[in-house]
């Protein structure tokens, strides 16, 4: 007799995958007959009152049936819709009330699971819908939530990185000049939460960075070049800009991806660290855009003024690098330029009250000089 | 149809026996080698929006092929890309499994497969993708896996704990949840890792002994890197 098995039966000397078997309901129980080689066409009887109901499976699906035999204790699955509503229909009334139990919760299941679902379209529409409209506030928000301790931790390690492979000046001159700049500029910022750290190395390159969490880098190229303290103290108050406004945070999430800063924003940000980590090094050439350039300008103008450095040799500088003092001043491909950069600045300087600068303590020239510019030549 | 796994261990191969007019469904690019009987097709399963949401969801390399042996009896040889086991299963019409994308490497024609949604959150962790293969029917399945296979049986309500890169196949009768292994889901959630499967029996889960995404790991440190 060809057996056409519509269950598995599960049971302590039966197959672990289960022994297909062949399910009926009759008045007072069930029989189960089983297919399998080893116990083909041997059957067992059992009455309804000896069943439990439960659901099982993946994804809640099979009804489950068990009970206490002579072999032991059995499982039987069955998830075909015909044997499942057989059941209902013969099984004895003390069973309905557990089985609607069951197949409530299956019901619950499949309807949790078309909810997650459910949730999961409405939120990537929503993202994409945001990622259209509003990109830049989700961004804003991931930013917001990232705590400055791992913002310091990931400037820090690509700043050792980088410096590991640098020649750093320890002392001298143009060392205390930038110290004395960088503090002068960081008494000014209020609830300062960075602890901002500047090194000088040595390098043609003229330009300055700053990386996450205020590690600060200043490149003696841009000491010979700049032609008074002001114009590198300019630069340093746009740099200290870029990290209080965490600029740099901004275009990794941004560069990270929208589900990344869903993530954070949503959800725990422990790993974002280690994610952060790899791009690390890009860090060094992280362009930054167009608005935080100007937001960078403005509130750097404004901390300069605060500490009374005079904002003119940042406006000065700009206008040199408008010049187009080209393949020299690679200031220009961290910071794009735009136009009218230095006329802005002028007009903001215009509108705030007349200031009378402070000046630093060192002798500019003799900076310049530590650094190796000519003694007297104009840059 | 016959098989029989030839070279176990890393490198085996399978070959599988039809009569004529029988046919088999597999992995395209997994034939090896052939008889002049058996006529090959890219049949797309479940039709082209099928083939192709299996294609682009579950990330598979593959239409199917279909292997029919049209002009007589004959053999093929089949063979996974990856270094590892293969293994038989003979489906009885009751047991279905859930078979991990890259595990499928073959079936016999009356052998279901359907790319199924799992639940959002074992879609996202469990490291097999949203979507896997419900595998059913009648008739013989040739799974294979990365490193060897290992096949662990459960008792109904018995507990396994798997590492989610580790897992081939399981059947439908066992459910599993994921469990975070540790901390930090973002960066879980680029690498795959950090996840483990409590399964729960009864039924049988398939793993493999190696990791491929670990593995990949392991070898991208010998690759150099141009700057
Ligand atoms: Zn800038």
């Amino acid at each position: 007799m060809e057996l056409h098995p519509n269950a598995l039966c599960f049971g302590s000397e039966l197959p672990a995958s289960g022994a297909p078997c062949l399910v009926r309901f009759g008045g007072q129980g069930l029989t189960v007959t089983f297919a399998s080689e080893s116990s083909a066409g041997w059957s067992e009887e059992v009455p309804f009152t000896a069943l439990s109901v439960s659901v099982g499976g993946l994804d809640h699906d099979q009804l489950v049936l068990k009970w206490n035999g002579d072999r032991g204790e059995r499982a039987l699955y069955l998830k075909d819709a015909d044997l499942i509503r057989s059941f209902r229909r013969s099984a004895p009334e003390q069973l309905h009330v557990p089985f609607e139990q069951a197949a409530e919760l299956a019901r619950l299941a499949r309807r949790r699971r078309r909810m997650v679902w459910g949730v999961v379209a409405g939120v990537v529409l929503v993202l994409s819908a945001g990622l259209w409209w509003g990109g830049d506030l989700l961004v804003a928000l991931a930013v917001e939530r990232i705590p400055p301790e791992w913002e310091q931790k990931l400037g820090e390690s690509a700043y050792r990185d980088f410096l590991a492979h640098q020649d750093i000046i320890k002392e001298g001159p143009a060392v205390s000049a930038v110290q004395e700049m960088t503090r002068r500029l960081v008494e000014q910022i209020p609830n300062n939460p960075y602890r901002f750290e500047v090194s000088v190395v040595k390098s043609d390159v003229v330009n300055a960075f700053a990386l996450p969490g205020g590690y600060v880098v200043v490149f003696t190229g841009l000491l010979r070049q700049a032609a008074s303290a002001e114009e590198v103290a300019g630069v340093l108050g746009h740099e200290l800009s870029h990290v209080l406004q965490r600029h740099g945070l901004e275009r990794i999430v941004k560069r990270l991806g929208l589900v990344v800063a869903a993530s954070i924003v949503f959800g725990d940000q422990q790993g974002l660290v280690g994610l952060m980590k790899r791009f690390g090094v890009e860090l060094m050439t992280l362009k930054f855009g167009r608005e935080q350039e100007t937001e960078a300008d403005r509130t750097g103008l404004h901390l300069l003024y605060r500490a009374k450095i005079d904002p003119s040799g940042m406006i000065r500088f700009f206008e040199r690098l408008s010049e187009k003092d080209e393949g020299r001043m690679e200031w220009l491909s961290t910071h794009p330029m735009s136009h009218g950069r230095a006329e802005r600045l002028k007009t903001e300087l215009a509108a705030m009250p007349r200031l009378s600068p402070v000046p630093f303590t060192f002798e500019w020239a003799a900076v310049r000089e530590s650094v190796g510019a000519p003694l007297s030549a104009e840059p | 149809m016959r098989s029989e796994i030839l070279y176990p261990g890393a490198f085996p191969m399978v070959r599988v026996e039809l009569a004529a007019g029988e046919q088999l469904k597999a992995e395209s690019g997994a034939m090896v080698g052939a008889s002049p009987t058996i006529d090959v097709e890219s049949k797309m399963e479940g039709g082209f929006l099928g083939a192709l949401s299996r294609k682009l969801l579950t990330g598979e390399k593959f239409f199917f092929q279909t292997l029919r042996a049209s002009r007589g009896p004959g053999e093929v040889l089949l063979a996974p890309t990856v270094l590892g086991e293969i293994v038989v299963l003979e489906l009885d019409g009751v047991n279905e499994y859930m078979v991990q994308k890259d595990g499928f490497l073959a079936g016999a024609e009356t052998v279901t497969i359907e790319s199924k949604m799992q639940s959002f959150t074992r879609g996202l962790m469990g490291g097999e993708g949203f979507f896997i293969l419900k595998i059913g029917g009648k008739g013989t399945l040739i799974l294979n896996s990365f490193g060897a296979i290992h096949r662990i049986d459960l008792k109904p309500d018995q507990e396994y704990i798997v590492d989610n890169s580790h897992m081939v196949a399981w059947s439908a009768t066992t459910s599993y949840t994921i469990e975070r292994a540790s901390s930090g889901w973002v960066a879980s959630f680029t690498s795959g890792e950090g996840f483990v499967c409590r399964f729960r029996g009864p039924g049988v889960v398939y793993i493999q002994s190696r990791n491929p995404g670990g593995f990949g790991a392991w070898i991208r440190q010998f690759i150099p890197v141009s700057e």
